[in-house]
């Protein structure tokens, strides 16, 4: 097929095509996946495992990667408080990550070092904690019990995280949560790509789409390809590329920051949504949200207001030293929820667009997989069309 | 929780802040006290001097002699800058560290414990150079330390190795090998990794060096006297090893097709200076490779001006031409800075600082011959698969190499995949070993290649002082 027509062009010992400039012969794949982050990979890997012919054509090593600067949940706990399909999903995706984890480590040797023992949401005001019952009751109404959780006082969670100072009003809890390294998970989900046969295309920055009559061209940096099917996962990027397939997908940035101290004595056994510990032992803090643009640099105020936090919460961090700082941009739609869209105008035209790339990526690795394939449609995949943000004109 | 923090006697406005007390931060002050603007200079050390010029105020006269001539040289501008900071006219904070500084000229700076948020019209970053690492074959095992560790030693007057081996590349090498048989130590061998080019390549570089011929007559004094020592001199040395279990025990090497092997307490490991760009490129400055120099230096004008237009970069940060075209960059910087704030005139500026940038080429003649004479050879920057290249995270120039095989296209993807440059030294040890590694794996330019996004903070800090950052209402 396609592929087996490029395997003289291509160094298949490890599956990177380098490519020059100036190519005439236009490549062709079965799939095109534009976009080679958490949500890129996961699905590029998935199609992978079937059997198709698939290249992820990525960026360079400068443009923005909500991927790189991922806090690392896998969570599920408030998720879909105001629509129940993104609830039931939520719950879906951490039910699967442990056989997919699995998956992953044997083909690939990588362990992201996922655990699933359980997460906190802390509250430091009473408003707060109340807020946070009503939006647990409301996501285990939707899952119809599904969904478990507990709300906990002070008294009670200090039984649980002795180290917690007398600041903290209370916490929410799942048994659902859990987290993992974010960056293991993008190399491993790379490396199972390429090593079933997909194709790595890094700095190939996919200029323009058009759609065929039967399938797609679509222009690059470095040269043209061709795919039956092409799935647009590029983040921030999707805005543009969805316009060239007549789409309509709106995103935004939402800024967050993050703060890395050095390694510590394991004392967090379970990670929160402010801050976790890492299994090679550094503590991440996290959890800022601010609307600025396309700026992912930092700014001293919420640095410092999110080491606060940190402090008020476990006060015996205050004499441990900051490692890195960093601003990553989430990709973030209206409504905050995913869309997995296919064109109706140009069949074989998918966009995906999400900010949970680690906690969905089990999702996306299968069904959202099966369902660009061709095979099997989840029911609840259909809820997520981009659709809903087809406003009619007038 | 700011409003229990005692009142801050860092102030949050100021018309300049200068970053960095060494030759060129201190000749920077120096010109704006004398046309009276208002500057604030924050610097880590106790005292000021930079590297060069370490302790220079309170070492004692014989040490001061030991160190050399060029050394005491700087007497005089720390002299003016103590009389400027007695006056009132410079606001000087010893053991400060700046942390921080982003695009929009927000300055964390730390000192005591706490921390503060400060901004200035201004900011001159002086913050000196660091030694280029040398990535070899057990450069992590204590008793191997930086040349430029071992001389902060002796400036310091603490305790000295017994016996050392001297290795690597660079004027440094040479210097040390002097002051350290001055001082006393065993020199066991000077292992000289640099590779000379052809007579014809360097003669023309020699002819335009002789109008700074005091840099060739103390080049060629220091290397006489190391010659006509009984310290023996290995020229030329490929395969160099640091061995040892544990501990470093000795150092082995090739030269002239010969195998050696020497013991020594500690090893001494240099090859060049290279800027110390984090401070800079976290601030948004544009850098560009500088291929004679072999690594990266900030885009300023003749004036020490970074693309950011509040931003002066001076001395050696913005490429390494020394202490003494330090001072003179900074005194054209300072006149500059002083034209902006309207303290001097255009025609003053331009006379006033017409000798130090005319002094300045003078000085900037000699370096066409030191990056011939001493440039890397590429076997030191591009290491084999074993050798550790991040030294916080143990990363070898194997895994760099595998991942860039499967594709990687950059440092920072490398240092995402890897861990490469996520330790406590913010990657300034393997920064460019990785640039390197990446570039020939890849057959592209360093400059192609690109670098690590310089992060935060620039200088550690507890998350107690980080919290603590006290900024006042107005800013």
């Amino acid at each position: 097929m396609a592929l087996q027509a490029l395997k003289t062009d291509i160094n298949l010992n490890n599956n990177v095509y380098k490519p020059k400039f100036n190519s005439l012969v236009k490549k062709s794949f079965d799939t095109i996946v534009i976009g080679g982050g958490l949500v890129g990979s996961a699905v590029a890997c998935g199609i992978a495992r079937k059997g198709l012919s698939v290249a992820i054509l990525d960026g360079g090593d400068r443009d923005y990667r909500a991927s790189r600067g991922n806090f690392g949940l896998v969570w599920v706990q408030g998720k879909g408080a105001d629509y129940a399909p993104y609830a039931k999903w939520s719950g879906l995706a951490s039910k699967h990550y442990s056989l997919f984890e699995q998956g992953l480590k044997e083909a690939t040797g990588i362990n992201v070092g996922l655990s699933q023992n359980g997460g906190f949401d802390f509250c430091l005001t009473e408003e707060e904690w109340d807020e946070r019952l009503v939006e647990m009751a409301a996501v285990s109404r939707h899952t119809h019990g599904e969904f478990k959780y507990q709300m906990l006082d002070y008294v009670e969670l200090k039984q649980l995280m002795p180290p917690i100072s007398d600041e903290v009003v209370g916490a929410s809890y799942s048994p659902h949560d859990g987290h993992l390294n974010p960056l293991y998970l993008l190399r491993g989900l790379q490396n199972w790509t390429q090593s079933l046969g997909g194709v790595y295309l890094p700095e190939t920055k996919a200029i323009s789409i058009r759609a065929l009559k039967r399938g797609f061209d679509i222009s690059t940096s470095n040269a043209v390809y061709h795919s039956e099917k092409v799935v647009l996962c590029g983040g921030l990027d999707n805005q543009r590329l969805t316009r060239d397939l007549d789409m309509f997908i709106p995103i935004h940035s939402v800024r967050g920051q993050l703060l890395v101290s050095e390694r510590v004595a394991p004392f967090l056994t379970h990670p929160s949504l402010q801050i976790r510990q890492t299994d090679e032992g550094s503590l991440q803090i996290g959890d800022s949200h601010e609307v600025v643009g396309l700026n992912d640099g930092t700014t001293l105020d919420v640095m410092a207001k999110m080491a606060r936090r940190a402090v008020t919460i476990f006060p015996h961090l205050s004499s441990v030293k900051l490692n890195r700082a960093w601003g990553a941009l989430r990709v973030m739609t209206p409504d905050g929820l995913p869309v997995y869209h296919h064109s109706e105008q140009h069949p074989g035209a998918f966009a995906l667009s999400c900010h949970s790339g680690v906690s969905l990526a089990a999702l996306h690795a299968g069904f959202i997989a099966d369902w660009i394939v061709g095979e099997e449609t989840h029911p609840l995949i259909s809820d997520f069309s981009g659709d809903r943000f087809d406003v009619p004109i007038n | 929780m700011s409003t229990d923090l005692p009142e801050p006697e860092v102030k949050a406005h100021y018309d300049v802040v200068i970053i960095g007390a060494g030759a060129g931060g201190i000749s920077v002050a120096n010109t704006l006290a004398e046309y009276g603007v208002n500057v604030v200079m924050f610097d880590e050390s106790s005292r000021p001097g930079g590297q060069i010029y370490r302790n220079l105020e309170t070492n004692a006269s014989k040490l001061t002699r030991l160190l050399g001539r060029d050394y005491a040289a700087g007497k005089k501008i720390l002299t003016t800058f103590r009389n400027f900071i007695d006056k009132g006219l410079i606001e000087y904070y010893p053991k400060a560290k700046v942390w921080y500084l982003n695009s929009d000229n927000e300055i964390g700076v730390s000192k005591s414990g706490l921390s503060y948020k400060i901004r200035a019209k201004k900011v001159v970053i002086a913050t000196g150079c660091q030694e280029r690492p040398m990535p070899i074959s057990g450069w992590h095992l204590p008793g191997v330390m930086s040349l430029g560790a071992g001389q902060i030693l002796l400036k310091s007057a603490s305790i000295l190795p017994k016996s050392t081996v001297l290795a690597g590349a660079g004027p440094l090498l040479w210097l040390l090998a002097y002051q350290y048989r001055r001082a006393g130590v065993k020199v066991e061998a000077i292992v000289d990794t640099a590779m000379p080019s052809p007579w014809w390549s360097t003669s023309i570089h020699l002819l335009k060096a002789l109008v700074a011929g005091e840099y060739l007559f103390k080049g060629l004094y220091l290397m006489l006297n190391a010659r006509f020592s009984d310290v023996p001199i290995h020229r030329s040395v490929t395969h160099l090893k640091a061995v040892g279990n544990q501990q470093f025990e000795s150092v082995s090497f090739k030269c002239n097709g010969e195998h050696y092997q020497i013991r020594a307490d500690t090893l001494l490991l240099h090859q060049g200076v290279i800027p110390g760009l984090h401070i800079a490129e976290a601030a948004g400055c544009r850098i560009q490779w500088h291929g004679p120099q072999q690594c990266w230096v900030p885009v300023v004008d003749k004036w020490g001006k970074s693309s950011q237009n509040h931003i002066s970069i001076v001395g050696d940060v913005s490429g390494i031409e020394g202490a003494k075209s330090a001072a003179l960059s900074g005194k054209t910087a300072g006149l500059r800075l002083a034209r902006e704030l309207r303290k001097i005139s255009g025609v003053q500026l331009g006379r006033l600082s017409f000798l130090s940038r005319l002094s300045r080429r003078r000085h900037q003649a000699i370096r066409p011959l030191l990056n011939v004479v001493f440039r890397v050879p590429v076997t030191y920057l591009n290491p084999p698969d074993e050798v550790v290249v991040c030294r916080c995270e143990e990363v070898t120039a194997g895994t760099i190499r595998g991942i860039t095989k499967q594709g990687c296209m950059g440092p920072n993807q490398a240092k995402a995949f890897t861990r490469c440059g996520m330790g406590p030294c913010q990657g300034r040890m393997c920064s460019s070993t990785v640039e390197q590694i990446m570039a020939h794996e890849l057959n592209r330019s360093v400059a192609d290649i690109g670098r690590y996004r310089a992060r935060p903070p620039i200088k550690p800090i507890t998350l107690g002082e980080l919290a603590s950052t006290f900024s006042s209402p107005e800013s």
